[in-house]
């Protein structure tokens, strides 16, 4: 358990944000945030409470939230489209997520230690994505009704002048350039120093793996001087 | 001509000025752009006014009555003004009907254009028979019978869901609607009055029957007609395969999502800016505000002005607003506007 200083500097930490102001502008109490949020129809969570709790200044209760609660939320964003006051509430769930890594807060390591694989991969691979990547087939989870959508989609693809599918090919493959300039942006927003905190272990492996892989691209960078 | 003023619009707060100034001894031409006098409360056919208890068509059909056989008062139906000239003392202004007025000082009793709840498509308005607007309902109850227009049966449960088109940043409304809490307690009065059977809910942000409305509609229709508040604004309403209709929000003080069928969903909606604003500020060339009502002039010594002189407006034009305020509001306007007259009455002698 926390102290109270504790409590409060996690408050302070997260007030401090230069996003907060931004994302939070008040609160009417409507609750549409809540009825809208797919979350909290399978958790006991409410993104009102969470509002709540920091417009109120309950550090405590708001220590409390970041041990399970915050967790909860699938960062989807309805809840910022729809609040009247025109609040975000899964933008302070994140601004709250990030305090609760930099505070190294065991209920951050334990959400995130079972996904240890993935992140592995998106940050030495990435995830890559081209438009004919997201098939239905591969979400189930979209149900039935979006086969209507994807449908109107091509035909949309059609009527808009930009470029849409022309990474259908080259998404697949891995650019060793792009995969070095991820690193240097993994680093220079702070997730490698997230990852440390969290997983020291992972943090090595991933740390090695990004040594290797930016020789490899010296290696072929000095290869195409040899070139020339 | 110095001994007339122009009142534009018809509802009560324009009836109550044009009264005003016929009372005080000067003539008074009416522009309405309507073909019917008495503003919203007759040309939606609204019910039992808050807080009288009066049948609109009986109380503000008196007003009408009063200015319709006033021979100090000219009406021009079915008009607008297209143009306005001079200045306090001397306006000239140009009528859509080809005629001309010529008055010292000109009231704009222009009112309010309510809330087309097709801007909140989530709230099921157009796409579901059994949702209806408070003036919906309020028409229902002249009938003297409630049942779902859908299939006429008598509702079990009916739900009105406030701030309808007020107090959402997500549609630029800004403003509460002020009549709206204590119009929709007095609408679930009515309900149950003509249908004992039926159970009336409402769900509520804030209740603001303020005043004297507190006890007289907050409180009794909780003790008398067993109105339930729900704090929680409804974030959806869709239909359940046997064509009820269901309700999504939050009990916000058990902190869980709901979702709740109902017969009947009654939106209580708002009052917007006269839709004509834009024009009628530019024709008399006069300010709105940030919403886009009327600007106020500096209240506590230029009472009822526009950012114009000889020009004055009340009642809803300036936001919203009730309709014995917006009574009051046309009376202290058409006095200022006496005031410009007698002013240079004055001077000329
Ligand atoms: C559903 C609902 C129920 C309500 N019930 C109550 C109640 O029970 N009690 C209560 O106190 N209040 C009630 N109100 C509020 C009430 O409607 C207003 O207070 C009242 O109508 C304001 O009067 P007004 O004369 O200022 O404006 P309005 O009633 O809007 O009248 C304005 C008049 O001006 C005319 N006009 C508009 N533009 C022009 C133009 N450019 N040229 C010429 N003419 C023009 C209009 O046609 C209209 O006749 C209710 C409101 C709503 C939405
Ligand atoms: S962003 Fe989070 S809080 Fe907001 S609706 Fe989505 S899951 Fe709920
Ligand atoms: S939707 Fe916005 S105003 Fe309503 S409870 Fe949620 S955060 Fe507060
Ligand atoms: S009067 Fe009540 S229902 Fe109307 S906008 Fe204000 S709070 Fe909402």
């Amino acid at each position: 358990m926390a102290t109270y200083a504790e409590m409060q500097q996690i408050y302070d930490d997260i007030r401090g944000d230069f996003r907060y102001d931004s994302e939070l502008n008040g609160c009417l109490n409507c609750g549409i945030c809540t009825a809208t949020c797919p979350a909290a129809h399978f958790y006991d969570y409410s993104p009102r409470e969470i509002v709540q709790l920091l417009w109120t200044e309950n550090v405590e209760q708001i220590y409390d939230a970041m041990q399970e609660k915050i967790w909860a939320c699938a960062q989807c964003m309805t809840c910022a489209a729809r609040c009247p006051f025109k609040n975000s509430p899964g933008g302070l769930v994140a601004i709250m997520r990030e305090v609760a890594i930099k505070h190294e807060m065991q209920s951050a390591k334990d959400v995130l230690r079972p996904f240890g694989r993935v992140m592995l991969k998106l940050i030495t691979t990435g995830n890559q994505l081209s438009p004919d990547m997201i098939q239905p087939d591969h979400f189930p989870d979209w149900g039935p009704n979006i086969q209507k959508v994807e449908g109107d989609l091509s035909v949309l693809r059609k009527a808009i002048p930009v470029k849409t599918l022309q990474t259908v090919e080259t998404a697949w493959e891995v650019s060793l350039k792009t995969s070095v300039e991820m690193y240097t942006i993994w680093e220079m927003t702070g997730v490698m120093k997230s990852l440390e905190l969290m997983d020291e272990n992972l943090f090595d492996v991933i740390e090695d793996f990004i040594d290797e892989k930016r020789e490899e691209y010296e290696e072929w960078l000095e290869e195409q001087e040899d070139e020339d | 001509m110095q001994d007339t003023v122009l009142i534009v619009g018809a509802g009560p707060a324009g009836l109550s000025a044009a009264s005003t100034v016929t009372a005080s001894g000067y003539k008074a031409v009416v522009v309405e752009k309507e073909e019917i006098l008495g503003g919203a409360p007759i040309i939606s056919g609204y019910a039992k006014l808050v807080p009288s208890g009066e049948w609109a068509k009986d109380a503000i059909g008196r007003m009408v009555s009063r200015v319709e056989e006033d021979s100090g008062v000219t009406i021009h139906k079915g008009a607008k003004v297209e143009s306005l000239d001079g200045e306090v003392g001397s306006f000239t202004a140009k009528l859509s009907n080809g005629e001309t007025v010529t008055a010292g000082a000109i009231v704009l009793a222009t009112g309010f254009t309510h809330f087309d709840s097709i801007n909140k498509p989530e709230w099921g308005f157009g796409t579901f028979e059994d949702v209806l607007t408070t003036t919906q309902m309020e028409q229902m109850v002249s009938t003297g019978k409630i049942a779902c227009p859908s299939d006429g049966r008598v509702p079990e449960r009916v739900a009105i869901l406030l701030c309808v088109g007020s107090r959402d940043r997500q549609i630029g409304r800004e403003w509460c609607s002020k009549i709206c809490c204590t119009v929709s307690a007095n609408l679930a009065m009515e309900i149950k009055e003509i249908s004992p059977e039926t159970d009336v809910f409402i769900y509520y942000m804030d209740i603001r029957t303020f005043g004297l409305y507190e006890d007289k509609f907050y409180w009794k229709s909780q003790e008398e007609f067993k109105t339930k508040f729900v704090k929680a604004r409804i974030a959806e309403v869709t239909a359940s395969p046997d064509g009820r209709l269901l309700v999504k929000g939050e009990d916000t003080l058990v902190k869980r999502p709901i979702i709740i069928p109902f017969d009947i969903v009654v939106h209580a909606i708002g009052m917007d800016p006269n839709e004509d604003n834009p024009e009628i500020a530019k024709v008399f060339g006069i300010g709105l505000e940030k919403h886009g009502f009327i600007e106020r002039a500096e209240h506590y010594t230029n009472t009822c002005g526009t950012t114009r002189r000889g020009i004055y407006s009340c009642g809803a034009a300036y936001g919203p607003e009730t309709i014995d305020d917006s009574i009051s509001q046309g009376a202290a306007a058409a006095s200022r506007a006496v005031a410009d007259l007698n002013a240079l009455v004055q001077k000329a002698s």
